[in-house]
């Protein structure tokens, strides 16, 4: 008689433990424990409305001196990665990137984020959904956390969203996330900043005309194998703008036609796209 | 007469900061000591293809392939062609990776790894010299004494093994090429993986 109530009582703190589990797993899916942080799939509006694109949000926190990576990870790492599962009708873009920070880990540079960062994602919605059902975005992520050593971390992220005919608002404190990590993706560069680079043999001149002297303004290339990215960027600014020394890449063998990637400066990031004169005619004949 | 010497030793210091490694120039000699404690000079390799490879056993590239076999296999299928292998772990005592010449000479018996030798640079000095940056980060030699690859093992910088199957290895692809009198048409790449655990 003891031993049934023991077993029966086992039986249902066992059922109870399973269907707790299984409730955390349908409420948690938007949220994931990655290795010394978390991960979030945040949505900026509560419900989606047909035909009407959304934006998501890949929102990390991370521990103290743990980073992950820009889109250019710099000389280590890798950046986050996201592979989606949607339903027909929505087409997920590409990941945006705020402007990075500098990650030093001398010798080496990485770019990335440390703390918390919220990586926007546009939801193209092309129609197809009704009003009144409700669909599930999910998208499986992979990404490396490091500080001195790098952890890889995968999560399966979902989230479900109520199809509406009219616009739902998220919460005040999502929405103001949301805003700030649009404020902080780079703007594109005005017309009048007109960037351009002059190949100096070892290393780009990188010209922007701001129209006024800045502070703290460095480059953050797109791709690989341009510049040394530990190496100092020499910066000289006035009124007309600024001027920054970027030294080549060992690895670069081949000229480079444009110079693309982001100025970072403390009044915000811009998008460089800019021509690169080659290098001096001297210079030519002694290759 | 004084400042003549300061002269002197500035120029001395420009030509060292100069010597980068680049693909096409010679590649920096060095003498360096494996975990059996035989000592290995580049040069005395004249005449055949080395490979230096960045290694770090705690990293999760490493990891990546030596896991799934696919380092060994490389080192099996190229030293059996004449090749020289040299795996080389710069990871400063107290950091991951750093390894007694013991603990790495377990590690390779029971990876089945098949390099030349793996040599020991605890102070980071053939790292710094090569301006080695990740683990993995491969380097390949000519006959000649040549830089012909600087960069990656591969075209997928992630750390998931699944990747392997479908990646493009560099190293064969400019092996392969080399050995069959062409030229190398991926000299660089960005060297994907974990910052090289130098001392501080």
């Amino acid at each position: 008689m003891v031993r049934s109530f023991q077993l029966r009582w086992k039986s249902v703190a066992l059922v109870t433990l399973c269907l707790g589990l299984a409730a955390s797993a349908i409420a948690d899916e938007r949220r994931a424990s990655i290795p010394h942080g978390s991960v979030e799939l945040l949505s900026e509006q509560e419900s989606i409305q047909p035909g009407r694109a959304i934006h998501l949000g890949l929102h990390f926190r991370l521990e103290k001196g743990w980073h992950i990576y820009w889109i250019n990870p710099g000389d280590s790492g890798e950046p986050p990665r996201l592979e989606w599962h949607l339903p027909a009708g929505l087409r997920a873009g590409a990941l945006e990137w705020p402007g990075p920070s500098r990650l030093p880990i001398p010798p080496l540079m990485d770019y990335g984020y440390e703390g918390e960062v919220l990586l926007p994602v546009p939801i193209e919605n092309t129609s197809g959904l009704t009003a009144d059902g409700e669909v599930a975005l999910a998208a499986d992520l992979k990404a490396i956390v490091c500080r001195e050593v790098c952890i890889p971390a995968k999560a399966q992220l979902s989230l479900s969203l109520p199809v509406r005919a009219a616009r739902s608002r998220e919460s005040a404190e999502t929405q103001a996330m949301f805003r700030a990590a649009q404020k902080a993706l780079p703007k594109p560069a005005p017309a009048n900043w007109r960037p351009y680079a002059k190949d100096l043999g070892d290393s780009f001149e990188l010209r922007v005309n701001t129209g006024r002297s800045v502070s703290e303004a460095w480059f953050a290339p797109l791709e690989p194998l341009e510049i040394e990215n530990a190496a100092p960027q020499k910066s000289v600014t006035s009124a007309a703008g600024v001027r920054l020394i970027l030294k080549k890449s060992d690895q670069l063998l081949k000229p480079v036609s444009r110079l693309r990637g982001v100025l970072v400066m403390s009044q915000g990031a811009y998008m460089i796209d800019a021509p690169v004169a080659p290098a001096a005619a001297k210079r030519k004949k002694e290759q | 007469m004084k400042r003549g010497f300061a002269g002197i030793v500035v120029v001395m210091a420009l030509s060292i900061l100069a010597l980068a490694v680049r693909v096409g120039e010679p590649a920096p000699n060095f003498t360096a000591t494996d975990s059996n404690g035989k000592a290995h000079t580049l040069s005395s390799y004249r005449g055949k293809f080395v490979v230096l490879e960045w290694h770090n056993q705690g990293c999760p590239y490493t990891k990546k392939h030596y896991d799934s076999g696919n380092m060994e296999r490389l080192q099996k299928e190229w030293t059996q062609k004449g090749v020289v292998w040299f795996t080389v772990i710069s990871s400063a005592p107290g950091t991951q990776g750093y390894v007694t010449a013991e603990q790495e000479n377990d590690y390779m018996h029971r990876m089945h790894a098949a390099p030349t030798a793996a040599l020991l640079d605890p102070t980071g000095n053939l790292g710094h010299l090569y301006d080695a940056k990740t683990t993995p980060h491969m380097f390949i030699i000519n006959p000649d004494g040549v830089l012909i690859y600087d960069g990656a093992i591969d075209d997928k910088p992630t750390s998931d093994p699944a990747d392997i199957a479908t990646s493009r290895n560099y190293v064969s692809l400019a092996l392969n090429e080399a050995m069959s009198g062409k030229p190398v048409s991926t000299p660089t790449s960005r060297p994907y993986g974990c910052s090289v655990k130098y001392a501080h």
